[in-house]
Protein backbone atom coordinates (compact mmCIF):
# COMPACT_ATOMS: atom_id res chain seq x y z
CA UNK A 1 0.00 0.00 0.00
CA UNK A 2 2.65 2.51 -0.92
CA UNK A 3 2.15 3.22 -4.60
CA UNK A 4 2.27 6.98 -3.89
CA UNK A 5 4.75 7.08 -1.02
CA UNK A 6 6.04 10.62 -0.46
CA UNK A 7 4.15 12.05 -3.44
CA UNK A 8 2.32 15.32 -2.91
CA UNK A 9 -1.27 15.33 -4.18
CA UNK A 10 -3.64 18.27 -4.49
CA UNK A 11 -7.33 17.31 -4.76
CA UNK A 12 -10.09 19.87 -5.36
CA UNK A 13 -13.67 19.35 -4.25
CA UNK A 14 -12.36 16.93 -1.65
CA UNK A 15 -15.04 17.39 1.00
CA UNK A 16 -17.37 14.71 -0.38
CA UNK A 17 -18.09 12.14 -3.05
CA UNK A 18 -15.32 11.20 -5.46
CA UNK A 19 -12.92 13.91 -4.22
CA UNK A 20 -13.11 12.60 -0.67
CA UNK A 21 -12.66 9.00 -1.84
CA UNK A 22 -9.64 9.91 -4.00
CA UNK A 23 -8.02 11.85 -1.14
CA UNK A 24 -8.47 8.90 1.22
CA UNK A 25 -7.24 6.37 -1.35
CA UNK A 26 -4.14 8.51 -2.03
CA UNK A 27 -3.55 8.84 1.73
CA UNK A 28 -3.67 5.06 2.18
CA UNK A 29 -1.05 4.75 -0.59
CA UNK A 30 1.37 6.99 1.26
CA UNK A 31 0.74 10.36 -0.43
CA UNK A 32 0.89 13.74 1.31
CA UNK A 33 -2.43 15.52 0.78
CA UNK A 34 -3.53 19.07 0.13
CA UNK A 35 -7.30 19.16 -0.12
CA UNK A 36 -9.59 22.03 -0.86
CA UNK A 37 -13.33 22.70 -0.97
CA UNK A 38 -15.74 25.54 -0.31
CA UNK A 39 -17.29 24.19 2.90
CA UNK A 40 -14.92 24.38 5.86
CA UNK A 41 -16.72 21.94 8.18
CA UNK A 42 -17.02 19.11 5.64
CA UNK A 43 -13.42 19.72 4.53
CA UNK A 44 -12.14 19.49 8.10
CA UNK A 45 -14.03 16.21 8.57
CA UNK A 46 -12.28 14.73 5.51
CA UNK A 47 -8.93 16.14 6.71
CA UNK A 48 -9.46 14.23 9.97
CA UNK A 49 -10.16 11.03 8.00
CA UNK A 50 -7.01 11.54 5.92
CA UNK A 51 -4.99 12.10 9.09
CA UNK A 52 -6.49 8.94 10.58
CA UNK A 53 -5.25 7.09 7.49
CA UNK A 54 -1.76 8.17 8.54
CA UNK A 55 -1.13 10.91 5.96
CA UNK A 56 -0.01 14.51 6.37
CA UNK A 57 -2.81 16.79 5.22
CA UNK A 58 -3.28 20.46 4.49
CA UNK A 59 -6.96 21.53 4.34
CA UNK A 60 -7.51 24.78 2.44
CA UNK A 61 -10.95 26.32 2.36
CA UNK A 62 -11.14 27.81 -1.12
CA UNK A 63 -13.45 28.65 -3.98
CA UNK A 64 -11.66 27.72 -7.20
CA UNK A 65 -13.63 30.39 -9.10
CA UNK A 66 -11.62 33.01 -7.24
CA UNK A 67 -8.11 33.73 -8.56
CA UNK A 68 -6.83 34.78 -5.12
CA UNK A 69 -7.98 31.43 -3.79
CA UNK A 70 -6.22 29.61 -6.63
CA UNK A 71 -2.97 31.35 -5.65
CA UNK A 72 -3.63 30.46 -1.99
CA UNK A 73 -4.18 26.79 -2.81
CA UNK A 74 -0.99 26.59 -4.88
CA UNK A 75 1.23 28.71 -2.62
CA UNK A 76 0.08 27.04 0.61
CA UNK A 77 0.59 23.56 -0.85
CA UNK A 78 4.06 24.48 -2.11
CA UNK A 79 4.96 26.11 1.21
CA UNK A 80 3.74 23.06 3.11
CA UNK A 81 5.18 20.30 0.92
CA UNK A 82 7.72 22.08 -1.42
CA UNK A 83 6.29 20.38 -4.51
CA UNK A 84 3.11 19.14 -6.18
CA UNK A 85 3.30 15.74 -7.92
CA UNK A 86 -0.38 15.05 -8.54
CA UNK A 87 -3.26 17.41 -9.22
CA UNK A 88 -6.83 16.10 -9.37
CA UNK A 89 -9.26 18.64 -10.79
CA UNK A 90 -12.36 17.11 -9.27
CA UNK A 91 -14.42 20.11 -8.06
CA UNK A 92 -17.44 20.27 -10.34
CA UNK A 93 -20.69 22.19 -10.52
CA UNK A 94 -23.72 20.29 -11.77
CA UNK A 95 -25.90 23.35 -12.26
CA UNK A 96 -29.45 23.96 -11.06
CA UNK A 97 -31.46 20.89 -10.03
CA UNK A 98 -33.80 19.50 -11.14
CA UNK A 99 -31.72 19.81 -14.29
CA UNK A 100 -33.41 22.27 -16.67
CA UNK A 101 -33.56 21.93 -20.45
CA UNK A 102 -31.18 24.30 -22.24
CA UNK A 103 -34.18 26.22 -23.52
CA UNK A 104 -35.08 26.93 -19.89
CA UNK A 105 -31.52 27.23 -18.52
CA UNK A 106 -30.78 30.32 -16.38
CA UNK A 107 -27.92 32.06 -18.24
CA UNK A 108 -26.01 32.98 -15.08
CA UNK A 109 -26.10 29.38 -13.92
CA UNK A 110 -24.60 28.35 -17.28
CA UNK A 111 -21.73 30.79 -16.72
CA UNK A 112 -21.18 29.46 -13.23
CA UNK A 113 -20.93 25.84 -14.42
CA UNK A 114 -18.29 26.87 -16.99
CA UNK A 115 -16.39 28.86 -14.36
CA UNK A 116 -16.13 25.94 -11.96
CA UNK A 117 -15.73 23.12 -14.47
CA UNK A 118 -13.55 24.74 -17.16
CA UNK A 119 -12.01 28.09 -16.23
CA UNK A 120 -11.00 27.10 -12.70
CA UNK A 121 -9.32 23.82 -13.77
CA UNK A 122 -7.46 25.77 -16.48
CA UNK A 123 -6.18 28.37 -14.03
CA UNK A 124 -5.28 25.90 -11.32
CA UNK A 125 -3.65 23.50 -13.79
CA UNK A 126 -1.63 26.33 -15.29
CA UNK A 127 -0.25 27.39 -11.91
CA UNK A 128 0.51 23.81 -10.89
CA UNK A 129 1.91 22.63 -14.24
CA UNK A 130 4.36 25.56 -14.24
CA UNK A 131 5.79 24.17 -11.04
CA UNK A 132 5.65 20.58 -12.33
CA UNK A 133 7.65 21.61 -15.42
CA UNK A 134 10.24 23.17 -13.13
CA UNK A 135 10.55 19.87 -11.26
CA UNK A 136 10.22 17.96 -14.59
CA UNK A 137 7.54 15.57 -13.47
CA UNK A 138 3.92 15.47 -12.44
CA UNK A 139 0.49 14.15 -13.32
CA UNK A 140 -2.78 16.02 -13.69
CA UNK A 141 -6.10 14.15 -13.68
CA UNK A 142 -9.23 15.96 -14.79
CA UNK A 143 -12.56 14.46 -13.82
CA UNK A 144 -14.65 14.19 -16.98
CA UNK A 145 -17.99 12.51 -17.69
CA UNK A 146 -19.76 10.53 -20.37
CA UNK A 147 -21.85 13.70 -20.70
CA UNK A 148 -18.75 15.15 -22.40
CA UNK A 149 -19.37 12.90 -25.42
CA UNK A 150 -23.11 12.12 -25.26
CA UNK A 151 -26.10 14.44 -25.12
CA UNK A 152 -28.57 13.93 -22.25
CA UNK A 153 -31.62 16.14 -21.70
CA UNK A 154 -31.02 18.55 -18.82
CA UNK A 155 -27.24 18.06 -18.72
CA UNK A 156 -26.52 20.91 -21.16
CA UNK A 157 -24.14 23.17 -19.24
CA UNK A 158 -22.45 20.23 -17.53
CA UNK A 159 -22.04 18.47 -20.87
CA UNK A 160 -20.54 21.55 -22.52
CA UNK A 161 -18.20 22.08 -19.57
CA UNK A 162 -16.91 18.51 -19.55
CA UNK A 163 -16.48 18.49 -23.34
CA UNK A 164 -14.46 21.69 -22.94
CA UNK A 165 -12.42 20.12 -20.15
CA UNK A 166 -11.69 17.16 -22.46
CA UNK A 167 -10.56 19.63 -25.13
CA UNK A 168 -8.35 21.40 -22.63
CA UNK A 169 -6.87 18.05 -21.61
CA UNK A 170 -6.10 17.06 -25.22
CA UNK A 171 -4.27 20.34 -25.89
CA UNK A 172 -2.32 20.17 -22.64
CA UNK A 173 -1.33 16.57 -23.51
CA UNK A 174 0.07 17.63 -26.89
CA UNK A 175 1.94 20.60 -25.44
CA UNK A 176 3.38 18.62 -22.52
CA UNK A 177 4.61 15.68 -24.60
CA UNK A 178 8.14 14.74 -23.57
CA UNK A 179 8.30 17.09 -20.59
CA UNK A 180 7.73 14.50 -17.84
CA UNK A 181 4.37 16.05 -17.00
CA UNK A 182 1.34 14.04 -18.12
CA UNK A 183 -2.35 14.82 -18.08
CA UNK A 184 -5.47 12.69 -18.36
CA UNK A 185 -9.23 13.12 -18.42
CA UNK A 186 -11.06 10.34 -16.63
CA UNK A 187 -14.74 9.50 -16.92
CA UNK A 188 -15.49 7.99 -13.51
CA UNK A 189 -18.85 6.51 -14.61
CA UNK A 190 -22.10 6.77 -12.67
CA UNK A 191 -21.41 6.78 -8.95
CA UNK A 192 -23.49 6.78 -5.81
CA UNK A 193 -22.70 10.37 -4.79
CA UNK A 194 -24.64 13.44 -3.64
CA UNK A 195 -24.10 14.98 -7.09
CA UNK A 196 -25.58 11.98 -8.85
CA UNK A 197 -28.55 11.89 -6.46
CA UNK A 198 -29.17 15.58 -7.20
CA UNK A 199 -29.09 14.90 -10.93
CA UNK A 200 -31.04 11.63 -10.98
CA UNK A 201 -32.87 11.11 -7.70
CA UNK A 202 -34.74 8.09 -9.03
CA UNK A 203 -31.59 6.07 -9.88
CA UNK A 204 -31.20 2.82 -7.97
CA UNK A 205 -27.92 2.93 -5.97
CA UNK A 206 -27.45 -0.76 -6.74
CA UNK A 207 -26.69 0.26 -10.36
CA UNK A 208 -24.10 2.80 -9.30
CA UNK A 209 -20.42 2.38 -8.51
CA UNK A 210 -19.15 3.37 -5.10
CA UNK A 211 -16.69 6.30 -5.23
CA UNK A 212 -14.28 4.25 -3.09
CA UNK A 213 -14.03 1.67 -5.88
CA UNK A 214 -13.59 4.29 -8.59
CA UNK A 215 -10.88 6.03 -6.54
CA UNK A 216 -8.65 3.00 -7.09
CA UNK A 217 -8.50 3.91 -10.78
CA UNK A 218 -7.14 7.32 -9.77
CA UNK A 219 -4.44 5.69 -7.62
CA UNK A 220 -3.45 3.56 -10.58
CA UNK A 221 -3.37 6.45 -13.02
CA UNK A 222 -1.42 8.65 -10.58
CA UNK A 223 1.19 5.99 -9.95
CA UNK A 224 1.76 4.53 -13.44
CA UNK A 225 1.99 6.13 -16.87
CA UNK A 226 -0.92 5.34 -19.18
CA UNK A 227 -0.94 5.82 -22.97
CA UNK A 228 -4.49 7.17 -23.22
CA UNK A 229 -5.22 10.85 -22.62
CA UNK A 230 -8.94 10.23 -22.07
CA UNK A 231 -10.13 7.05 -20.43
CA UNK A 232 -12.92 5.49 -18.41
CA UNK A 233 -12.16 4.63 -14.81
CA UNK A 234 -13.86 1.27 -15.38
CA UNK A 235 -11.19 0.24 -17.91
CA UNK A 236 -8.43 0.66 -15.32
CA UNK A 237 -10.37 -1.27 -12.70
CA UNK A 238 -11.06 -4.17 -15.07
CA UNK A 239 -7.38 -4.45 -15.91
CA UNK A 240 -6.53 -4.46 -12.24
CA UNK A 241 -9.08 -7.16 -11.34
CA UNK A 242 -7.75 -9.48 -14.05
CA UNK A 243 -4.21 -9.27 -12.71
CA UNK B 1 27.09 59.40 -24.18
CA UNK B 2 24.98 58.47 -21.21
CA UNK B 3 25.88 60.37 -18.05
CA UNK B 4 24.77 59.04 -14.72
CA UNK B 5 24.89 62.29 -12.75
CA UNK B 6 21.53 64.03 -12.69
CA UNK B 7 20.04 61.60 -15.23
CA UNK B 8 16.29 60.99 -15.20
CA UNK B 9 14.48 58.23 -17.01
CA UNK B 10 11.96 59.67 -19.50
CA UNK B 11 8.59 58.78 -17.94
CA UNK B 12 7.25 57.21 -21.14
CA UNK B 13 9.99 54.57 -21.01
CA UNK B 14 8.68 53.16 -17.75
CA UNK B 15 6.76 49.94 -18.39
CA UNK B 16 3.51 50.60 -16.60
CA UNK B 17 1.97 47.19 -17.26
CA UNK B 18 3.10 43.62 -17.90
CA UNK B 19 3.65 42.69 -21.55
CA UNK B 20 0.45 40.61 -21.71
CA UNK B 21 -1.63 43.59 -20.60
CA UNK B 22 0.13 45.69 -23.25
CA UNK B 23 -1.24 43.22 -25.82
CA UNK B 24 1.84 41.13 -26.47
CA UNK B 25 3.33 37.83 -25.36
CA UNK B 26 5.64 37.97 -22.36
CA UNK B 27 8.45 36.48 -24.47
CA UNK B 28 8.07 39.18 -27.14
CA UNK B 29 9.66 41.95 -25.09
CA UNK B 30 12.92 43.27 -26.48
CA UNK B 31 16.33 41.84 -25.76
CA UNK B 32 19.60 43.75 -25.92
CA UNK B 33 22.62 41.47 -26.18
CA UNK B 34 25.86 42.93 -24.85
CA UNK B 35 28.95 41.03 -25.89
CA UNK B 36 31.77 41.92 -23.52
CA UNK B 37 34.46 40.29 -25.65
CA UNK B 38 33.75 42.23 -28.85
CA UNK B 39 32.07 45.20 -27.22
CA UNK B 40 29.17 44.78 -29.65
CA UNK B 41 25.54 45.48 -28.82
CA UNK B 42 22.77 43.59 -30.68
CA UNK B 43 19.05 44.32 -30.57
CA UNK B 44 16.57 41.46 -30.89
CA UNK B 45 13.43 39.98 -29.36
CA UNK B 46 13.49 37.94 -26.15
CA UNK B 47 12.22 34.70 -27.71
CA UNK B 48 15.37 34.70 -29.90
CA UNK B 49 17.61 34.38 -26.83
CA UNK B 50 18.61 30.84 -27.87
CA UNK B 51 20.51 32.26 -30.86
CA UNK B 52 23.10 33.58 -28.41
CA UNK B 53 23.42 30.40 -26.33
CA UNK B 54 25.09 27.05 -27.02
CA UNK B 55 24.33 23.44 -26.14
CA UNK B 56 25.84 22.80 -22.73
CA UNK B 57 25.01 26.27 -21.43
CA UNK B 58 22.92 26.35 -18.28
CA UNK B 59 20.23 28.88 -17.43
CA UNK B 60 19.85 29.26 -13.68
CA UNK B 61 16.51 30.72 -12.66
CA UNK B 62 15.09 31.87 -9.34
CA UNK B 63 11.97 29.77 -8.65
CA UNK B 64 10.85 31.95 -5.75
CA UNK B 65 7.16 32.79 -5.91
CA UNK B 66 6.07 36.38 -5.37
CA UNK B 67 3.85 37.21 -2.42
CA UNK B 68 1.20 39.91 -2.25
CA UNK B 69 3.53 41.75 0.14
CA UNK B 70 1.73 45.08 0.56
CA UNK B 71 -0.29 44.28 3.67
CA UNK B 72 -3.01 46.55 5.04
CA UNK B 73 -2.75 47.17 8.79
CA UNK B 74 -4.46 49.45 11.29
CA UNK B 75 -2.93 51.35 14.21
CA UNK B 76 -4.62 51.67 17.59
CA UNK B 77 -5.83 55.18 16.76
CA UNK B 78 -7.67 53.66 13.79
CA UNK B 79 -5.36 55.07 11.12
CA UNK B 80 -4.41 52.75 8.28
CA UNK B 81 -0.82 51.87 7.48
CA UNK B 82 0.65 49.53 4.88
CA UNK B 83 3.30 47.03 5.94
CA UNK B 84 5.82 45.68 3.45
CA UNK B 85 7.62 42.77 5.09
CA UNK B 86 11.09 42.61 3.59
CA UNK B 87 12.49 39.85 5.74
CA UNK B 88 10.19 37.19 7.22
CA UNK B 89 11.29 34.72 9.89
CA UNK B 90 8.05 32.96 10.83
CA UNK B 91 6.01 35.47 12.79
CA UNK B 92 8.90 37.96 12.97
CA UNK B 93 8.89 40.51 10.18
CA UNK B 94 11.29 43.31 9.30
CA UNK B 95 8.84 45.56 7.51
CA UNK B 96 8.60 48.96 5.96
CA UNK B 97 5.60 50.94 7.27
CA UNK B 98 4.16 53.31 4.67
CA UNK B 99 1.02 55.27 3.95
CA UNK B 100 -1.57 53.08 2.20
CA UNK B 101 -1.80 55.42 -0.80
CA UNK B 102 0.77 56.95 -3.17
CA UNK B 103 3.36 58.28 -2.70
CA UNK B 104 3.53 55.74 0.16
CA UNK B 105 5.66 57.90 2.45
CA UNK B 106 7.18 56.19 5.47
CA UNK B 107 5.04 56.22 8.62
CA UNK B 108 6.96 56.40 11.90
CA UNK B 109 5.64 53.74 14.27
CA UNK B 110 6.29 53.61 18.01
CA UNK B 111 8.10 50.80 19.78
CA UNK B 112 5.57 48.81 21.78
CA UNK B 113 2.52 49.83 19.77
CA UNK B 114 -0.01 47.25 18.66
CA UNK B 115 -1.24 46.85 15.10
CA UNK B 116 -4.13 44.93 13.59
CA UNK B 117 -2.57 43.03 10.66
CA UNK B 118 -4.26 40.59 8.30
CA UNK B 119 -6.73 39.18 10.77
CA UNK B 120 -4.35 39.05 13.72
CA UNK B 121 -2.54 41.44 16.05
CA UNK B 122 1.12 42.42 16.07
CA UNK B 123 3.55 44.25 18.30
CA UNK B 124 6.07 46.78 17.00
CA UNK B 125 9.28 45.84 18.78
CA UNK B 126 11.42 48.67 17.44
CA UNK B 127 13.54 49.70 14.49
CA UNK B 128 16.28 47.67 12.89
CA UNK B 129 19.58 49.13 14.00
CA UNK B 130 21.27 48.89 10.59
CA UNK B 131 18.23 49.91 8.50
CA UNK B 132 16.10 52.14 10.70
CA UNK B 133 13.29 52.36 8.13
CA UNK B 134 12.56 48.69 8.74
CA UNK B 135 10.42 47.94 11.78
CA UNK B 136 10.79 44.74 13.74
CA UNK B 137 7.25 43.43 14.05
CA UNK B 138 6.10 40.31 15.88
CA UNK B 139 2.77 38.83 14.81
CA UNK B 140 0.67 37.11 17.47
CA UNK B 141 -0.03 34.32 14.99
CA UNK B 142 2.03 33.08 12.10
CA UNK B 143 0.68 32.05 8.75
CA UNK B 144 1.34 32.61 5.09
CA UNK B 145 -2.39 32.31 4.46
CA UNK B 146 -3.09 35.57 6.31
CA UNK B 147 -0.71 37.37 4.01
CA UNK B 148 -2.15 35.68 0.90
CA UNK B 149 -5.68 36.65 1.94
CA UNK B 150 -4.94 40.26 2.83
CA UNK B 151 -2.07 41.45 0.65
CA UNK B 152 -1.67 43.04 -2.75
CA UNK B 153 1.48 43.03 -4.90
CA UNK B 154 3.88 45.88 -4.05
CA UNK B 155 3.56 48.48 -6.76
CA UNK B 156 5.59 51.60 -7.50
CA UNK B 157 4.43 54.91 -8.92
CA UNK B 158 5.15 53.99 -12.55
CA UNK B 159 2.51 51.24 -12.35
CA UNK B 160 -0.61 53.35 -11.93
CA UNK B 161 -3.27 50.66 -11.54
CA UNK B 162 -3.53 47.38 -9.66
CA UNK B 163 -2.04 44.39 -11.49
CA UNK B 164 -3.19 40.87 -10.55
CA UNK B 165 -0.54 38.86 -8.72
CA UNK B 166 -0.30 36.22 -11.48
CA UNK B 167 1.37 38.78 -13.76
CA UNK B 168 4.15 39.14 -11.20
CA UNK B 169 4.88 35.40 -11.28
CA UNK B 170 7.53 33.93 -13.53
CA UNK B 171 6.39 30.82 -15.42
CA UNK B 172 8.60 28.70 -13.16
CA UNK B 173 7.53 30.33 -9.88
CA UNK B 174 7.28 27.66 -7.21
CA UNK B 175 8.43 28.43 -3.65
CA UNK B 176 6.46 31.30 -2.07
CA UNK B 177 8.49 34.02 -0.36
CA UNK B 178 9.53 37.02 -2.47
CA UNK B 179 8.43 40.52 -1.51
CA UNK B 180 8.87 41.64 -5.11
CA UNK B 181 8.99 39.66 -8.34
CA UNK B 182 12.38 38.26 -9.37
CA UNK B 183 11.59 40.15 -12.54
CA UNK B 184 14.51 39.31 -14.85
CA UNK B 185 12.79 36.03 -15.68
CA UNK B 186 9.32 37.43 -16.35
CA UNK B 187 10.00 37.35 -20.10
CA UNK B 188 10.47 33.57 -20.20
CA UNK B 189 7.59 31.43 -21.45
CA UNK B 190 7.68 27.66 -21.18
CA UNK B 191 7.55 27.57 -24.97
CA UNK B 192 10.93 29.33 -25.02
CA UNK B 193 12.36 27.24 -22.17
CA UNK B 194 11.24 23.92 -23.67
CA UNK B 195 12.65 25.03 -27.04
CA UNK B 196 15.98 25.72 -25.35
CA UNK B 197 15.92 22.30 -23.66
CA UNK B 198 15.55 20.69 -27.11
CA UNK B 199 18.70 22.53 -28.19
CA UNK B 200 20.67 21.22 -25.21
CA UNK B 201 20.42 24.41 -23.16
CA UNK B 202 19.24 23.22 -19.77
CA UNK B 203 17.61 24.96 -16.83
CA UNK B 204 18.33 24.66 -13.12
CA UNK B 205 16.54 26.54 -10.36
CA UNK B 206 17.68 28.10 -7.12
CA UNK B 207 15.52 29.95 -4.61
CA UNK B 208 16.17 33.45 -3.34
CA UNK B 209 13.31 35.27 -1.66
CA UNK B 210 13.67 38.91 -2.67
CA UNK B 211 13.37 41.80 -0.25
CA UNK B 212 12.27 45.33 -1.10
CA UNK B 213 13.89 47.27 -3.92
CA UNK B 214 12.98 50.63 -2.39
CA UNK B 215 12.61 52.04 1.12
CA UNK B 216 10.38 54.84 -0.21
CA UNK B 217 13.05 57.38 0.70
CA UNK B 218 15.25 58.66 -2.15
CA UNK B 219 18.17 59.72 0.01
CA UNK B 220 18.18 56.44 1.91
CA UNK B 221 17.79 54.39 -1.28
CA UNK B 222 20.77 56.21 -2.83
CA UNK B 223 22.97 54.86 -0.02
CA UNK B 224 22.36 51.31 -1.37
CA UNK B 225 21.72 49.59 1.92
CA UNK B 226 22.03 45.84 1.57
CA UNK B 227 20.48 43.38 3.91
CA UNK B 228 19.99 39.65 4.17
CA UNK B 229 17.81 37.54 1.88
CA UNK B 230 16.93 33.85 2.26
CA UNK B 231 18.35 31.56 -0.41
CA UNK B 232 18.66 27.89 -1.21
CA UNK B 233 20.92 26.18 -3.74
CA UNK B 234 19.94 22.51 -4.05
CA UNK B 235 22.27 19.57 -4.67
CA UNK B 236 20.66 19.23 -8.09
CA UNK B 237 21.35 22.88 -8.99
CA UNK B 238 24.91 22.75 -7.67
CA UNK B 239 25.63 19.64 -9.77
CA UNK B 240 24.12 21.24 -12.87
CA UNK B 241 26.32 24.31 -12.39
CA UNK B 242 29.34 22.03 -12.02
CA UNK B 243 28.60 20.36 -15.38
CA UNK B 244 27.68 23.51 -17.29
CA UNK B 245 29.66 25.01 -20.14
CA UNK B 246 28.56 28.56 -19.33
CA UNK B 247 26.39 29.52 -16.37
CA UNK B 248 23.80 32.14 -17.31
CA UNK B 249 22.13 33.73 -14.29
CA UNK B 250 18.57 34.85 -14.90
CA UNK B 251 18.48 37.83 -12.61
CA UNK B 252 20.83 39.35 -10.09
CA UNK B 253 19.14 37.32 -7.32
CA UNK B 254 20.60 34.21 -8.96
CA UNK B 255 24.06 35.81 -8.98
CA UNK B 256 23.71 36.55 -5.28
CA UNK B 257 22.62 33.00 -4.42
CA UNK B 258 25.19 31.17 -6.58
CA UNK B 259 28.10 33.38 -5.58
CA UNK B 260 27.20 32.87 -1.91
CA UNK B 261 27.28 29.12 -2.43
CA UNK B 262 30.79 29.07 -3.98
CA UNK B 263 33.33 27.25 -1.82
CA UNK B 264 37.00 28.20 -1.51
CA UNK B 265 37.86 25.97 -4.47
CA UNK B 266 35.51 27.90 -6.69
CA UNK B 267 32.81 25.20 -6.81
CA UNK B 268 29.12 25.79 -6.12
CA UNK B 269 27.85 23.51 -3.37
CA UNK B 270 24.36 22.89 -1.99
CA UNK B 271 23.70 25.54 0.62
CA UNK B 272 20.75 27.30 2.24
CA UNK B 273 20.61 30.25 4.57
CA UNK B 274 20.68 34.03 4.67
CA UNK B 275 23.01 35.94 2.40
CA UNK B 276 24.15 39.53 2.63
CA UNK B 277 26.68 39.18 -0.16
CA UNK B 278 27.09 42.34 -2.22
CA UNK B 279 28.09 41.87 -5.84
CA UNK B 280 30.03 44.90 -7.07
CA UNK B 281 33.17 45.69 -9.03
CA UNK B 282 35.00 44.87 -5.79
CA UNK B 283 33.42 41.40 -5.65
CA UNK B 284 33.39 39.93 -9.10
CA UNK B 285 31.39 36.78 -9.85
CA UNK B 286 33.35 33.54 -9.70
CA UNK B 287 30.91 31.07 -11.25
CA UNK B 288 28.37 33.15 -13.16
CA UNK B 289 29.49 33.65 -16.77
CA UNK B 290 26.59 35.62 -18.18
CA UNK B 291 23.52 37.47 -16.97
CA UNK B 292 19.97 38.14 -18.12
CA UNK B 293 18.54 41.18 -16.39
CA UNK B 294 16.15 44.08 -16.81
CA UNK B 295 16.67 47.81 -17.11
CA UNK B 296 16.54 49.64 -13.82
CA UNK B 297 17.35 53.23 -12.99
CA UNK B 298 21.11 53.63 -12.79
CA UNK B 299 20.92 55.34 -9.43
CA UNK B 300 19.77 51.98 -8.06
CA UNK B 301 22.27 49.47 -6.72
CA UNK B 302 21.50 47.43 -9.83
CA UNK B 303 23.87 49.60 -11.88
CA UNK B 304 26.68 49.08 -9.41
CA UNK B 305 26.09 45.33 -9.56
CA UNK B 306 26.16 45.35 -13.36
CA UNK B 307 29.60 46.96 -13.23
CA UNK B 308 30.81 43.70 -11.73
CA UNK B 309 30.04 42.24 -15.16
CA UNK B 310 30.50 45.06 -17.64
CA UNK B 311 33.02 47.87 -17.64
CA UNK B 312 31.54 51.32 -17.15
CA UNK B 313 32.05 52.55 -20.72
CA UNK B 314 30.29 49.62 -22.37
CA UNK B 315 27.48 49.77 -19.80
CA UNK B 316 26.94 53.49 -20.43
CA UNK B 317 26.91 52.80 -24.17
CA UNK B 318 24.29 50.08 -23.61
CA UNK B 319 22.11 52.37 -21.51
CA UNK B 320 22.40 55.16 -24.09
CA UNK B 321 21.35 52.68 -26.78
CA UNK B 322 18.40 51.54 -24.69
CA UNK B 323 17.16 55.11 -24.32
CA UNK B 324 17.71 55.94 -27.97
CA UNK B 325 15.82 52.83 -29.07
CA UNK B 326 13.06 53.37 -26.55
CA UNK B 327 13.57 50.22 -24.49
CA UNK B 328 11.09 49.90 -21.64
CA UNK B 329 12.41 49.87 -18.09
CA UNK B 330 11.52 48.32 -14.73
CA UNK B 331 10.05 44.93 -13.85
CA UNK B 332 7.58 44.74 -16.73
CA UNK B 333 10.00 46.14 -19.28
CA UNK B 334 12.57 44.87 -21.76
CA UNK B 335 15.63 42.78 -21.01
CA UNK B 336 19.35 42.52 -21.61
CA UNK B 337 21.70 39.58 -21.94
CA UNK B 338 25.29 40.25 -20.91
CA UNK B 339 27.64 37.70 -22.47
Amino acid sequence: MSALRGRVALVTGASRGLGRAVALAFAREGALLAICARGAAALEAVAAEVRAAGAAVLAIQADVRNSRDIERVVALTLEGFQRIDILVNNASELGPTPLPYLVDYPPDAFDDVLQVNVVAPFRLSQAVIRSMLTQREGVVINVSSDAAVTGYPGWGAYSVSKAALDGLTRTWAEELEGTGVRIHAVDPGDMDTAMHRAAEPEADPIDLARPEEVAEAFVRLASEPHPATRLEARSLLEVRSRV
Amino acid sequence: MFELAGWKLPPELRASQPAELRGMRRDHVRLMVIDRTSGSITHTRFDQVGDFLDAGDLLVVNSSRTLPAAIPARRQDGSPVQLRPSVRRGQHWDALAVQPNPPHANVPLAAGERLAVAGTQATVEGRRADIPLLWRIRLDEDGLDRLLLAGEPIRYSYVPGPIPLEYYQTVYATHPGSAEAPSAGLAFSWEVLLGLHERGIETADIVLHTGLSSFQDDAFDAEHHMYEEWFEVSTLAAAAVGRAHRVIAVGTTVVRALETAVDRHGHVRALAGWTDLKISPAHRPRVVDALITGFHEPQASHFELLQAFVDGDLLRRAYAGAIERRYLWHEFGDTMLIL
